[in-house]
């Protein structure tokens, strides 16, 4: 007797079907979203810059910028469709087709009731469930306009990230503009170096920053030229490349200058002859120098 | 029998009405309401001015439903055994014995007329009646015959020198209907009707086990989760408005609202319980179990009114 649950369960699995699909086109639209932003902004990049760099290999962060994406992408496609394990078929059917508005309701909720009113029920319903078809309920064409917005959103991800020298957006535009909007106006505003300078130029220092700093070669892009800032060992005159000395710089004192005082022959004696004067009498001359002067 | 009466039930329900409306003219809504009460085997309240055809109606579906029907005419000297039926002696071949004479209310149909005009003792023995369906006199019980229905009426003007019902004994009452006034072509047809030689009749309709039967459907309709919970909220809802309500309706009235929209679903056809039953069904359900609060009561606001308000409320 209980036709009519088997009909509508079949309905309602083929919605959350649908439902399914849709979560899944979301996700990759915004993946791709967000991966193409990814690149043109070049957060790989300023990733790199950062203290994270340091503590995680080389492999991870190759795969950082996609991992991230995708990350977002989940968060937010659940987002998206968190309420969806709420969605009652029921009313949406109901609501989809009048005719049904308070009957496939009572009938499902009075499902093991079994009496003479309620197996008519039932059977009404179950006539009125034959015309109701998942498509109507979630619109193939909502579905369709998602598949295309998802296509688009992947093709042009894969474009950014195929090309990414031709989209990215240089590392100084994003820090100019950022220092615009914070409104830092330091004197190396237009310092910085190139984006297309490799990553690769400090790999002769190890962690704990020693060993050879005089790596590969450095772009600094000064007030839009660019600058070669590589050091080359012996090259230049009286260039010399030289470790730290560990040992501490041994200082030699200079001559010391004759302490003594010359005397100016008015007295009867130096100024050795009068530092050899007990208290009172270097007191009682200087009470008469104060006086005198 | 329940899938002939249930196939049928439709055509009876249309029958009865039209047989119904033979001898009353409109009064659609009290008629209807007055047979949702017989349905849920329950027992209802008019209130109503004199002369609008209260005793006419409910002898009318009395005779259509083919029930006993029995009128008390309250008083305050009317006595309890004038309602229940009393021991008399009589003569069996020269010995005496007690015989139990019934009373009216040993009947189908029983219209209390005016019930608020009967002692509160007499009151009492008319509601335990209506509540145990059965009559105890002396030491010896007596089950009263089914279907048992009492209409009791009120009138809502002349009140000196009665006895109004306590609230606990208006909430055996499954409904309170009003009756109002007729319309203008209503009361045109009325008077054309009733100034003639051929005073009009009804004939029986449904016989008293279908009536019983009809009673058995009605339960047996199906209601949605969410539309019992709507009427069971509404029915909180009248203990929680204290600006207008003083006291609330009880659980009782939960129980009425949802059956008497399973017999209001019955009789439009309906093999299920809709919205609009428990709309249609909370004003004469709430109506007489609504205190309210004097300042309301000052305002001239009614307990329609205040079930309207709570309604749009409540979703």
């Amino acid at each position: 007797m209980n036709d009519f649950l088997d009909a509508f369960l079949k309905i309602q699995s083929e919605y959350f079907r649908r439902m399914q699909l849709l979560f899944i086109l979301d996700l990759f639209s915004i993946f791709s979203i967000f991966y193409a932003i990814f690149i043109i902004f070049n957060v790989q990049y300023f990733l790199e810059q950062s203290s994270l760099y340091e503590y995680l290999p080389n492999s991870i962060i190759k795969i950082i910028t996609p991992v991230l994406a995708l990350i977002i992408a989940i968060v937010g496609a659940l987002l998206l469709h968190k309420n969806d394990h709420k969605v009652n078929v029921l009313l949406i059917t109901e609501k989809k087709y009048p005719e049904l508005k308070e009957k496939l309701r009572t009938a499902y909720d009075n499902r093991n009731e079994t009496n003479v009113i309620i197996d008519s029920l039932k059977s009404l319903v179950l006539s009125g469930l034959t015309v109701v078809s998942a498509s109507k309920l979630l619109s193939t064409g909502v579905i369709v306009t998602k598949i295309v917005i998802t296509v688009i959103f992947i093709s042009a991800a894969t474009t950014v990230s195929l090309n990414p020298e031709k989209y990215t957006i240089p590392p100084e535009t994003i820090t100019n503009f950022t220092k615009a909007v914070t409104g830092d106006t330091g004197e190396d505003t237009n310092m910085t170096i190139d984006a297309g300078s490799s990553p690769d130029d400090q790999t002769g220092a190890d962690k704990n920053g020693s060993g050879n700093i005089f790596g590969k070669p450095k772009i600094a892009s000064l007030e839009g030229r660019n600058i070669d800032l590589t050091i080359f060992e012996g090259i230049g005159p009286g260039y010399n490349v030289k470790e730290a000395s560990q040992e501490q710089n041994q200082f030699t004192t200079s001559p010391v200058f004759p302490a003594d005082v010359l005397g100016s022959n008015v007295s009867d004696g130096g100024y050795s002859t009068l530092m050899k004067k007990t208290a009172d009498e270097k007191k009682l001359i200087e009470d008469y120098a104060v006086k005198r002067s | 029998m329940s899938n002939e009466t249930f196939s049928s039930s439709n055509r009876i329900f249309k029958e009865l009405f039209d047989e119904i409306a033979k001898v009353i003219v409109g009064q659609h809504e009290a008629v209807e309401q007055m047979l949702i009460a017989i349905l849920c085997n329950s027992h209802a309240l008019v209130e109503s001015n004199p002369g609008l055809a209260k005793t006419l109606t409910i002898s009318t579906i009395s005779k259509a439903l083919d029930l006993k029907f029995n009128r008390i005419q309250c008083t305050p000297d009317l006595m309890p055994s004038d309602i229940t039926g009393t021991y008399i002696i009589e003569d069996v071949g020269g010995k005496k014995q007690y015989r139990f004479e019934p009373g009216p209310v040993f009947s189908n149909i029983v219209l209390a007329d005016e019930i608020n005009r009967a002692s509160p003792k007499t009151q009492s023995a008319m509601l335990e009646a209506m509540q145990e369906k059965q009559v105890t006199v002396g030491n010896k019980t007596y089950p009263l015959d089914k279907p048992f229905f009492v209409l009791a009426t009120q009138n809502p003007i002349e009140m000196e020198g009665t006895y109004p019902l306590p609230e606990a004994q208006l909430d055996r009452f499954l409904l309170k209907i009003l009756m109002d006034y007729p319309s203008f072509e209503d009361e045109n047809e009325i008077v054309n009707r009733y100034t003639r030689n051929i005073v009009p009749s009804v004939e029986r309709v449904v016989s008293k086990s279908e009536v019983l039967e009809l009673q058995r459907l009605t339960r047996d309709v199906p209601i949605a989760e969410d539309i019992k919970n709507r009427a069971i909220k509404i029915v909180t809802a009248t203990r929680a408005q204290g600006e207008n309500i003083e006291y609330g309706a009880s659980p009782r009235a939960s129980i009425g609202i949802i059956l008497a929209a399973k017999a209001r679903a019955l009789m439009h056809g309906r093999n299920y319980v809709s919205e609009e039953d428990i709309n249609a069904m909370a004003y004469p359900v709430l109506r007489h179990r609504i205190i309210l609060t004097f300042e309301s009561e000052r305002k001239g606001m009614t307990t329609d009114q205040v079930v309207s308000n709570i309604l749009k409320k409540v979703k």
